[in-house]
């Protein structure tokens, strides 16, 4: 009875006109970033994270929010059309996707993306509704070694699943905790690394380091070698899939929402590797694994519901324990940040109505993306007609104006050129950015744990290993450090890794 | 007669320097930890985490070295073969100028000649198209930031904007 009551409360909130309308602008703007190929979800959350700041803090996440789960859609469109990914979830849906555009199927494609979606989605959102006040009752036992070592196991398992070398995405991850930690020490108030600068007392800005990391390297990467687009230039009919297709689709569905959500869950996980697994699951378990990359059905919607699923499930480990999973969860915890608010167990007793709004937003948003995929995929396809010359400078100037309005101040303009640059010779390097960007807003969290945990056992080290929950985490992040040392289990990781990039 | 001995070309040339790098970097966080002061396990101070973490990027760095230089790879110059790289200093440049330029001539008088740079200099853009869409974005953009979220933004020395 109380989950209902709470599920109201939530309705009550997420349906006044204001909410309405911030959860639709996130949609369509997070389905536009992920048709469009060269700006990812990441960069637009950062980008629109001043803009949100005028609202209430409801309004603002659940824009925000939407931006990203929005993206996620949006992404299959430019998979399938060009075979160009518009965010790094859609990569494996170009295998199949394109495949079946060339032979005339882009509409049973296209419309089973949007379908698997939106049936995974919505699971997703129904069992997060279940699972998060069960988790939250739990997370409030947690102590500070627990927290501690719950942040090592994660960035433990992105440094793991990220493409390259380990040490080098083990290195980014603490580079990314050093930059957080730039500033005024939360307990000491020492100022710490900032050069006698006053703008770095406050810290450096998350805005500019995303924007620089991701939109400007990203862009910098592109200008070098022109964009090749093989856009399917037929017309769009019949996007609902004929029986066929559905009857194809229905287990790789079921099967991809199911392993998109429970890897989007844990530490580290995402959409990226829920749409990968889901891909290589269905092609293990399919009679004709040869169809697979030639245009078959299965590849599609088995990915599609896996990467919409995995970005519900990527909001448990935040709104549970504060904990941001990935890089897109970590901007939205900083948005939750600077709205005053800390997401974690007491949010959903301190704030009900802004934890069950949100909750409800998104499944309000589902709704809004399949009514804005469907019909609307022929407007989409168009846009992608915009050549990468126009596009990028409208990009840049996106970026500056987002940058600027976040603190309205030059200097972190110049951050995020800054961070633009790195960002490129990291990409050259094989750097990635993803462990930075997580370790930079973990950086502060776990430093503070770290120190309360050490200060509450006066020093004993064996409060890590004594608590339960810490000794499985450390334990679990112990064997993913090693693992890359044994032959066998590092071609294993080499299979999975992922550029989360994008 | 034996054949000349061709000097070994320089193993994982970008890797050995940008291992160089952040291993002066780490050093540099674990020297800020120190002058920060690390404490003690029971009351860690302000360079406690900054000091272990950057002896921890120190040994990441030293592994990637050795990774370099046992296994090799690419050197600088062939991280950038056939790239336009020219492209991509110009962009940057035409950035910084802009972060220069940004609070003196304000957001109107800086945007514009940054869009048009970006729309022709790039990958150019016919004048047709490139005028009305460096004029109309930053127009129209200004004025929603402005006016309509009343975002302030600079209005440089001149006052427009």
């Amino acid at each position: 009875m109380e989950s209902l009551a709470n599920v109201a409360l939530g309705f009550e909130a997420a349906l006044q006109p204001v909410n309405l309308l911030a959860c639709f602008v996130g949609v369509f703007i997070g389905t536009l970033v992920g048709v469009l190929p060269g700006i990812g979800p990441v960069s637009a959350m950062s980008l629109l994270l001043p803009i949100t700041l005028t609202g209430s803090p409801a309004t603002g996440i659940i824009m925000m929010a939407g931006i990203y789960y929005g993206s996620m859609y949006g992404g299959s469109t430019t998979s399938i059309l060009v075979n160009i990914p518009g965010e790094a979830a859609s990569v494996v849906t170009c295998l199949d996707g394109h495949q079946m555009a060339k032979q005339g199927r882009a509409g049973p494609a296209l419309g089973i993306a949007a379908l698997g979606s939106f049936v995974a989605g919505t699971f997703a959102l129904v069992a997060l509704m279940l699972v998060a006040p069960t988790l939250a009752g739990w997370a409030v036992a947690f102590g500070p070694a627990d927290y501690f070592s719950l942040m090592v196991l994660a960035l433990t398992v992105l440094t793991f699943l990220t493409q390259g070398s380990m040490p080098k995405a083990l290195l980014m991850a603490g580079v990314g905790a050093v930059l957080g930690l730039i500033g005024l020490d939360s307990i000491t108030a020492q100022p710490r690394l900032t050069f006698d600068r006053l703008e770095l007392y406050d810290g450096i800005g998350l805005v500019p380091v995303v924007m620089g990391l991701f939109g400007i390297a990203e862009i910098l990467h592109n200008l070098e070698r022109p964009l090749a687009r093989d856009i399917v230039q037929a017309r769009l009919t019949q996007l609902w899939p004929g029986r066929a297709d559905w009857k194809a689709s229905a287990g790789p569905m079921a099967r991809g929402t199911l392993l998109g959500f429970f890897l989007g869950i844990l530490p580290g996980g995402g959409a990226v590797i829920a749409s990968f697994a889901s891909y290589a699951l269905e092609k293990r378990l399919s009679p004709h694994p040869e169809r697979f990359g030639r245009g078959a059905i299965e590849g599609v919607a088995g990915p599609e519901a896996a990467n919409n699923a995995a970005a519900g499930g990527a909001f448990i480990p935040l709104m549970t324990l504060g904990i941001p999973p990935n890089v897109v969860m970590a901007l939205l915890l900083g948005a939750f940040v600077i709205h005053g608010l800390q997401p974690g167990p007491l949010l959903m007793t301190q704030n009900p109505a802004l934890f069950w709004a949100i909750i409800v937003s998104m499944y309000l948003g589902n709704i809004m993306l399949l009514v804005l995929n469907l019909p609307l995929v022929g407007l989409w396809a168009q846009l992608l007609r915009v050549p990468y010359n126009v596009l990028f400078p409208l990009i840049v100037l996106l970026s500056i104006v987002g940058v600027y309005c976040s603190s309205n101040n030059v200097f972190d303009v110049y951050v995020m050129i800054g961070f633009g640059i790195l960002g490129y010779l990291m990409r050259k390097t094989g750097y990635e950015p993803a462990p930075l960007v997580l370790a930079f807003v973990l950086g502060p969290l776990l430093e503070n744990n770290l120190r309360k945990a050490l200060i509450l056992s006066q020093g004993d080290l064996s409060t890590f290993v004594s608590r339960p929950i810490s000794a499985v985490c450390l334990a679990f992040a112990a064997l993913l450090l090693i693992a890359p040392l044994l032959p066998s289990l590092r071609r294993k990781r080499d299979a999975v890794a992922l550029d989360e990039s994008a | 007669m034996a054949a000349p001995r061709v000097p070994a070309a320089p193993r994982g040339g970008a890797d050995v320097w940008a291992g160089l790098f952040w291993l002066a970097v780490s050093l540099g966080v674990v020297w800020a930890g120190r002058d920060l002061g690390i404490g003690e396990v029971a009351a860690p101070g302000s360079g406690f985490l900054l000091f272990w973490a950057g002896l921890m990027m120190s040994g990441f760095s030293l592994a990637i070295l050795w990774t370099a230089v046992t296994a090799g790879g690419p050197g600088l110059a062939a991280l950038w073969a056939g790239a336009r790289w020219q492209k991509v200093v110009l962009t940057v440049a035409s950035l910084a100028a802009y972060a220069a330029l940004l609070d003196r001539l304000g957001f109107l008088l800086a945007t514009i000649p940054l869009m048009l740079v970006l729309l022709r200099g790039i990958d150019p853009v016919r004048w047709r198209i490139a005028l009305p869409v460096a004029a109309l974005s930053t127009v129209g953009l200004w004025w929603v930031l402005k006016r309509l979220l009343l975002i302030q933004l600079p209005a440089g020395a001149f006052g427009i904007g």
